[in-house]
């Protein structure tokens, strides 16, 4: 009744007529639509959080996969979307070729056709671009270096990238040709695409079937055909977690870089032409395209019998085929690499690290790569990692030193260290160890122990402390320590201050120089100085996290 | 079997309508899948506190620098770090407060945020004055003249041994009560 009402008032088309009859060949430009819409309504949602730009892009699209409420979702219906869309408009073009639609008079829809395919593979390598992860940066990359090798390339590269490098311009541009120019265009090809289609009505794909109006028979199939589409597509979004996002791009580190699927095989191509990389890669389209624009005008007889356009179609079924081989061949090519793997699994470690540190601590608003930095005491733990692992590690096999690590200078160490100062993870492989000079185990009853232990955690400036055991076991220290320690601030015996004990100014005097008189003593210590190795911010930083690794599990 | 027309009519009447329903059914279950999580999505920062500004006091320098009974002063207030949905950002600009020394041991600060539509307030010699509106406020913040619905918002500030520590707050616009937004 309404549908009636609007139509009396907009006077909108006549109820469309199916000359041969309802069809399954027909249901493919209905599920474009469908998939169209889809791909407008996430747009959109996506578009609502993503930034363009060199510094945001990656953190934008990480918010959206990790943070927002069902972003991973939306963003994994709109990227497998488009390759349903893709795959779909293959398949459009493969049923209207085999039912000769392109021939007269709808030459026209059929161009219009070819170029919509255009638009749906810039579409996907512009929106692809976007995410600016590794795979996406190296990928532009080598598109952009192809683009170049064509003629007047130095122009459409620069055009591309909005510039002479990848940048924020490479972003912007990128994203108003994805959701601005490609889209109206897209928009506009399809309506006039469609509206010539309904003009000409379609091709009967079987002889002698009686004309019926679309609906219901021909509606029934496109509906279903639609929904085992979206069933798939959403399932397999469902079921995959949506689409990988690399760690930010990173012009330092190799990334194994692939192109989107539907250009696999010109990947391939290129690998297989050695030297002439850069001819196939713009030959190779060029030839299949000219084939698809120039096919309504080689085959131009009356006939739209299959049998009879055998050299049309097999050229078609040929340049398709080739087209399935190569990009089969490219994937095997990857899945035979034995040290493939191997990379791809340290890539997705390192993918992993940066969206978890982007989720817990945000992306520093100087750039995603230094997403790597905002972690607590990560610049520490790197020095950390480069000049003091190699003798403290509790993992180096040509450690020399005492571990340092999770627990060091807590109550539990402090206890360790006094009942065998001596021990492996203590004193053990140094050369004091087997000094004269070297301390002794701490005989004490339990109670004193625990006194003492409190008093020497005292010394690091802790404020969880019990009083009364702090003052017995210093009490505990006068009578047992004093012979060797002195507990007076910048004063040693024969044994090193023990004053401030492992606390941050503790350990940045020991780091600058523990060869110092109130720490080891130049003929005691195996340990460098770092006064002069480290600056005073980077000791300091380290001294920082030792002093984080005494509450560290 | 006799071809009746009647019965013909029955059946495309049954089929149009079988149609119908199974193209509304596949129709709202498409629907329902992808459009539930477009809107879930777009509706994410709805009520959810995307810009995460430090609750805890800022410290914005020395009680020295502040005179007894002195115009008030305009103070800068940084945050140490803030986080816009995906970006971490230091050192923030988070807008300003007028600070006053009542007394040896008392000192006020008032948003410089006009509760009536958000312009910044400044100091004309004689009183605060909102270019925006021409409201107008006397040195303790109450209201003098213009459309302002109350006085300036007076924010939390403790002294804490030499320095200052202040809380900063944003309240609701265009309306008498004070209520944090």
């Amino acid at each position: 009744m309404i549908a009636k009402w609007l139509r009396e008032r907009t006077g909108s088309s006549e109820p469309l007529m199916m000359p041969g009859g309802p069809s399954i060949a027909y249901v493919f430009g209905t599920v474009l639509l469908a998939l169209l819409l889809v791909e407008g309504l996430t747009g959109i949602a996506l578009a609502m959080f993503y930034s363009p730009s060199s510094t945001d892009a990656w953190a934008s699209v990480a918010y959206i996969q990790d943070q927002a409420s069902m972003g991973w979702f939306v963003r994994g219906l709109h990227y497998h979307g488009a390759s349903a869309l893709v795959i779909i408009t293959g398949i459009h073009l493969l049923q209207t070729a085999v039912a000769g639609a392109y021939k007269k008079p709808r030459e026209v829809v059929w161009w219009l056709g070819i170029v919509l395919l255009l638009l749906v593979l810039v579409w996907s390598v512009t929106g692809y671009w976007l995410r600016w992860d590794q795979a996406a940066f190296w990928a532009a990359k080598v598109e952009v270096g192809i683009m170049s090798g064509a003629p007047g390339g130095g122009f459409v590269k620069s055009l591309a990238l909005g510039g002479n490098d990848t940048g924020n311009l490479t972003l912007t541009r990128a994203y108003a040709m994805h959701v601005g120019l490609i889209s109206a265009l897209f928009v506009l090809v399809t309506y006039v695409h469609i509206k010539l289609a309904r003009r000409h009505g379609t091709t009967p794909v079987k002889a002698g079937g009686a004309p019926t109006l679309r609906w219901p028979a021909q509606s029934i199939r496109d509906a279903v055909a639609t929904a085992i589409v979206m069933a798939v597509l959403i399932a397999y979004v469902a079921t995959t977690g949506g689409v990988a996002l690399a760690a930010p791009a990173d012009p330092g580190t190799a990334f194994d870089a692939r192109p989107l699927w539907p250009f696999r095989w010109l990947f391939e191509l290129r690998a297989l032409a050695g030297s002439a990389e850069v001819i196939a890669a713009l030959a190779a389209p060029a030839v299949f395209g000219g084939f698809l624009v120039a096919l309504p005008l080689l085959d131009r007889s009356d006939s739209r019998e299959p049998k009879k356009r055998m050299l049309w179609l097999g050229g078609l079924a040929g340049l398709f085929a080739m087209v399935g081989a190569l990009t089969v061949m490219s994937f095997a090519r990857d899945a035979n690499d034995p040290t493939l793997d191997k990379r791809l699994a340290i890539a997705e470690k390192q993918a992993a690290t940066a969206r978890r540190l982007a989720a817990e601590y945000g992306v520093p608003a100087t750039g995603p790569l230094d997403v790597y930095e905002v972690a607590p005491f990560s610049r520490a733990k790197k020095l950390f990692e480069q000049r003091c692992s190699g003798c403290h590690g509790a993992m180096s096999e040509k450690r020399k030193g005492p571990t340092i690590a999770d627990g060091h200078g807590n109550r539990a160490w402090l206890a360790g260290f006094l009942k065998a100062p001596n021990g492996d993870a203590f004193w053990g492989r140094t050369k004091l160890a087997k000094d004269e000079a070297a301390m002794q185990p701490v005989t004490l009853g339990d109670s004193d122990a625990a006194d003492l232990v409190e008093w020497l955690y005292a010394q690091n400036g802790a404020t969880d402390l019990d009083a009364k055991m702090v003052e017995r076991g210093l009490a505990v220290f006068d009578k047992t320590c004093t012979d060797c320690h002195s507990r007076d601030e910048g004063v040693s015996g024969t044994g090193p201050a023990l004053a401030g004990l492992n606390s941050r100014d503790y350990y940045m005097s020991f780091i600058s120089n523990p060869k110092s008189g109130i720490h080891m003593g130049v003929d005691h210590s195996q340990m460098p100085r770092f006064d002069k190795e480290l600056s005073l911010a980077d000791r300091d930083a380290i001294a920082a996290y030792l002093v984080s690794l005494r509450s560290a599990k | 079997m006799v071809d009746d027309p009647k019965r013909r009519g029955a059946d495309a009447d049954r089929r149009a309508f079988l149609t119908r329903v199974t193209c509304g059914a596949i129709g709202a279950g498409v629907g329902y899948a992808v459009g539930v999580p477009v809107i879930k999505l777009i509706l994410d920062p709805v009520g959810k506190q995307v810009v995460t500004t430090p609750r805890e006091a800022l410290d914005i320098g020395s009680i020295g620098k502040l005179t007894v009974n002195a115009p008030p002063t305009r103070i800068e207030i940084i945050a140490p770090t803030i986080k816009d949905a995906w970006t971490a950002q230091s050192d923030v600009l988070l807008g300003a407060a007028w600070v006053r020394r009542t007394s040896e041991t008392e000192v006020k600060a008032y948003s410089a945020v006009c509760p009536h539509l958000g312009c910044a307030v400044g100091w004309e010699g004689q009183s605060f004055l909102c270019p925006c509106h021409d409201s107008k406020f006397a040195a303790d913040g109450t209201k003098m003249t213009g459309p302002s619905e109350r006085g300036l918002d007076e924010l939390p500030i403790q002294i804490d041994g030499d320095r200052l520590k202040l809380t900063w707050v944003r309240y609701k616009l265009g309306q008498e009560k004070k209520e944090p937004a």
